[in-house]
């Protein structure tokens, strides 16, 4: 009794076989495109259910060891046989197609005597550990046809693909059905692509370019030679969407880019008369956005495109500087035109950052690098601080009386004077220099704008923090109280009914914010005195317990003068008015006399009289008539003074305190220094002498760049003071004292 | 003819079933779905010499009680013993 059909015979060796073999051949004539019917269902049951019995009946009839034998037997034979000459007989593009036909056909007999011979697979293959019939079938193929075939392919396909390099038409699709047959033929990894095709690619590649990357080089400019480049690396792209597998691409691109770039960047970008620099020189901004794109994907690319950058913003700034101090040495006026066209320069590279090199960190630095180093450069022995500080003060003072400068051009140079800053180390300099012609803006100007002066701060503040903007802000703020005590003044006077005299503001600042100023034991004329002690009289009811201090040096005054021929108005300094008012009693008087009258020192009194009597206005005439005062002159009204003008303003030469300012903010550095070291021995106890000065340098870095001996000497300083000691065993170590 | 199938017993009896039931037996399916010249000559007709009627009919039924309980319809199917035998070698044979 059979196990399986019960009324079916046995089925034999070699009648089973035969009817497979049948089968087989008709598979074959189907498949390679000979006339043969189709199968039909019922072919296919017996081919199954022959199968099916075979390896159901028990042995010696169980033939499923035979069965799978024979089924890898087929693939062989018919490789060996048809396949493998057939594909052999052939050359080139023929052979590959050949060679992807076969490939198709192959899989296709593969599933259907898979189908035929399924049985087997349920069972048998996986008890006797062997591949699947797929798998097998596969197999067999790829020993007895691709291991024989795969070397010649690869040499046809490289073959093919140096003509498409060549601009040549070639067929694609045949090249990527042969490619992924190579990928099939991995079973399930890429090596075989990888070793046998991908490896020899990549090398002719490489071999390619950089042939063509030397003669290039030879005769192309740097932008010809980067367009071929950037040309090349797009059809490698397409290559790989074409018919190569994607894995491929990294390799590839890394690989041309390797020829291409790397190996060439020095002599490319160094190029004369076309590399970075004289690209960066004549302005082409798209060759240097391509130079951008091309390096970018190269780690470490763009460090000689930002090096040469940064030279070339340098020497650009630099010339800028030479120039100004050039036009410096020939007439006086410097500033306006320096920082303008510092500024230019800025917006001009910023704009090349933000758009050639798409916003890229290295360039930023670059920039700033550069510009640090030039900002920092004096011009005509002014600092860029103070340069900075006199543009604004002009600019402010022009944009009051020019109403053509509208917002946006207010705002955006407000804007690019703090970036300026940004640039400069001295920060604390340029501070006090502003402070002090912000004061002078307020103070003798009297009509400033005072949204304007906001806005700068409110952008400085929030720049570099509210200490560098305090004072400035509380100055503002003084010129808002001070309209509020005008008003108020008025209305105390009205009501005291006390005749007030002449006309008299004063304005209340607070000595903190201020700069400080220089005043003197002035002995005003008597008809100011009174106004003086009525406007402390008001103020003591507003606030109680202060100290007034009066500035006479900043005050200004407008006298009638009454001359010869007609009066005019004069509009002078306080002391100008002093000296002035003193020949309303006598006509004539002595250096010396005015004095010992005024109370006023030597410096300031020839001040005075030089501007009264040796300038463009003579109001007074001097004896002897020399252009210089000296302490034996004497002085007499000159009544015969006159002006077209009805009103003159009488100039006092300011002071240079621009030593003095230096002066100042170097003192206050020291406590700064002070403070700084202190603070950081508080929190460390123990440090080291290289450490504590390095990081007090970066606290301090915000608001300038302390001198290292400096901060040596401050150190000693306050060890003396008995706020640090060094530490006995370790003389490089600092401890902190309590 | 695309929607049935037509099976045949060692008998001749001939059941016309929905090819979707057809296809619960993997061996039927992977002959309706071979490609190559196969599915355009074929007529929808699977003779099956070995099996016997009754059981035949029992393995339609059995695929019709499939397709219900794959969509949720959870039955049971009943069996009778003496068929057990020779309908298992039948499922088998079917790969069902």
């Amino acid at each position: 009794m059979v196990f399986g059909r019960i009324d079916r015979p046995i089925i034999f060796w070699e009648d089973g076989s035969s009817i497979i073999d049948e089968s087989v051949t008709k598979l074959k004539r189907i498949l390679e495109g000979k006339p043969e019917t189709a199968f039909v269902t019922e072919q296919y049951m017996k081919n199954y259910t022959t199968i099916y019995d075979m390896c159901t009946q028990k042995p010696p009839e169980n033939y499923s060891d035979q069965l799978y034998n024979k089924f890898r037997g087929i693939f062989e034979e018919y490789a060996k046989q048809t396949v493998l000459p057939s594909i052999m007989e052939k050359h080139d593009e023929y052979m590959l197609r050949e060679f992807s036909q076969r490939w198709d056909i192959n899989k296709i007999m593969v599933k259907w005597l898979s189908h035929f011979f399924f049985y087997l697979d349920r069972f048998y293959t996986a008890r006797a550990n062997l591949p699947n019939l797929n798998k097998a079938g596969m197999t067999c193929f790829r020993d007895h046809v691709y291991e024989s075939i795969h070397f010649n392919a690869k040499q046809v396909i490289i073959a093919l693909i140096h003509k498409e390099r060549e601009d040549q038409q070639i067929d694609r699709a045949l090249l990527k059905n042969v490619l992924d047959l190579f990928v099939q033929n991995g079973m399930e990894s890429m090596d075989r692509y990888e070793n046998d095709f991908e490896k020899f690619f990549l090398e002719e590649t490489t071999s390619y370019y950089s042939r063509k990357a030397s003669s290039w080089i030879q005769a192309d400019t740097c932008p010809e030679y980067m367009i071929k480049a950037e040309e090349s690396l797009k059809k490698e792209k397409e290559r790989v969407t074409h018919y190569l597998h994607s894995d491929t691409e990294p390799k590839l691109i890394k690989g041309v880019q390797d020829v291409l770039l790397v190996s060439v960047a020095k002599d490319l970008l160094e190029m004369e008369d076309s590399g970075c620099s004289a690209l960066l020189r004549d302005d082409k901004t798209d060759d240097l956005a391509r130079m951008y794109r091309l390096y970018h994907a190269i780690p470490k690319g763009l460090e000689p495109v930002s090096e040469a950058f940064r030279l070339h913003v340098t020497s650009e700034g630099n010339t800028l500087i030479r120039q100004a101090e050039d036009k410096a040495t020939n007439n006086n006026v410097v500033e306006q035109d320096v920082i303008r066209r510092i500024i230019d320069l800025h917006h001009k590279y910023m704009v090349y950052v933000t758009e050639c090199f798409q916003n890229h960190t290295l360039f930023y630095k670059a920039l700033k690098q550069a510009f640090e180093i030039f900002c920092n450069k004096k011009v005509a022995g002014i600092s860029s601080a103070e340069l900075l500080a006199m543009f604004c003060d002009n600019f402010f003072k022009k944009s009051l009386n020019d109403k053509s400068n509208d917002e946006s051009t207010i705002e955006s140079t407000i804007e690019n004077v703090v970036k300026l800053l940004d640039y400069i180390s001295d920060k604390d300099h340029f501070a006090e220099f502003y402070r002090k012609k912000l004061a002078r803006r307020l103070l003798l100007d009297r009509n400033f704008n005072d949204e304007h002066e906001r806005t700068i701060l409110t952008k400085l503040k929030a720049q570099f923090g509210g200490q560098f903007t305090s004072k400035m802000e509380g100055m503002l703020t003084d010129m808002q109280l001070a309209k509020e005590h005008h008003s108020g003044f008025d209305t105390y006077i009205g009501n005291s009914g006390k005749p007030k005299g002449m006309d008299f503001t004063v304005t209340v600042l607070t000595t903190g914010f201020w700069p400080s100023y220089k005043t003197s034991d002035l002995n005003l004329p008597l008809e100011m005195v009174s106004c003086i002690e009525s406007f402390k009289a008001y103020y003591e009811t507003k606030t109680k317990h202060r100290k007034l201090m009066l500035i006479y040096s900043l005050g200004n005054c407008h006298l009638n003068g009454r001359f010869d021929s007609k009066p005019i108005e004069l509009i002078v300094s306080t002391y100008q008015a002093a000296v002035l008012c003193a020949f309303n009693n006598t006509e004539r008087l002595t250096y010396q006399e005015l004095l010992e009258q005024l109370n006023l020192g030597h410096e300031d009194l020839a001040r005075v009289l030089h501007s009264l009597s040796c300038s463009k206005y003579k109001i007074l005439n001097k004896e002897p008539a020399t252009k210089t005062i000296s302490k034996t002159d004497s002085f007499e009204f000159n009544s015969k003074f006159t002006d077209k003008l009805r009103r003159i303003r009488v100039p006092l030469p300011p002071i240079d305190d621009r030593r003095r300012v230096v002066e100042d903010v170097d003192n206050d550095r020291r406590y700064a220094i002070d403070a700084c070291l202190v603070r950081i021995m508080k929190s460390r106890k123990v440090f080291s002498h290289q450490q504590l000065v390095s990081e007090c340098i970066e606290q301090l870095s915000r608001m300038f760049k302390p001198d290292i001996k400096v901060i040596k000497k401050r150190i000693e300083d306050l060890i003396g003071r008995e706020f640090l000691e060094r530490d006995t065993e370790n003389p490089n170590t600092y401890k902190y004292v309590a | 003819m695309r929607e049935t199938v037509k099976l045949i017993s060692m008998e001749g009896f001939e059941f016309i079933i929905d090819r979707e039931a057809a296809m619960v037996s993997q061996t039927i399916r992977s002959m309706l779905t071979s490609p190559g010249g196969f599915s355009e000559s074929k007529d929808g007709v699977v003779t099956f010499p070995d099996i016997s009627t009754t059981i035949l009919e029992k393995i339609c039924q059995y695929f019709y009680w499939s397709l219900q309980y794959s969509r949720g319809k959870e039955t049971e199917f009943h069996i009778e013993p003496e068929l057990t035998l020779e309908l298992m070698m039948a499922a088998n044979y079917l790969h069902t």
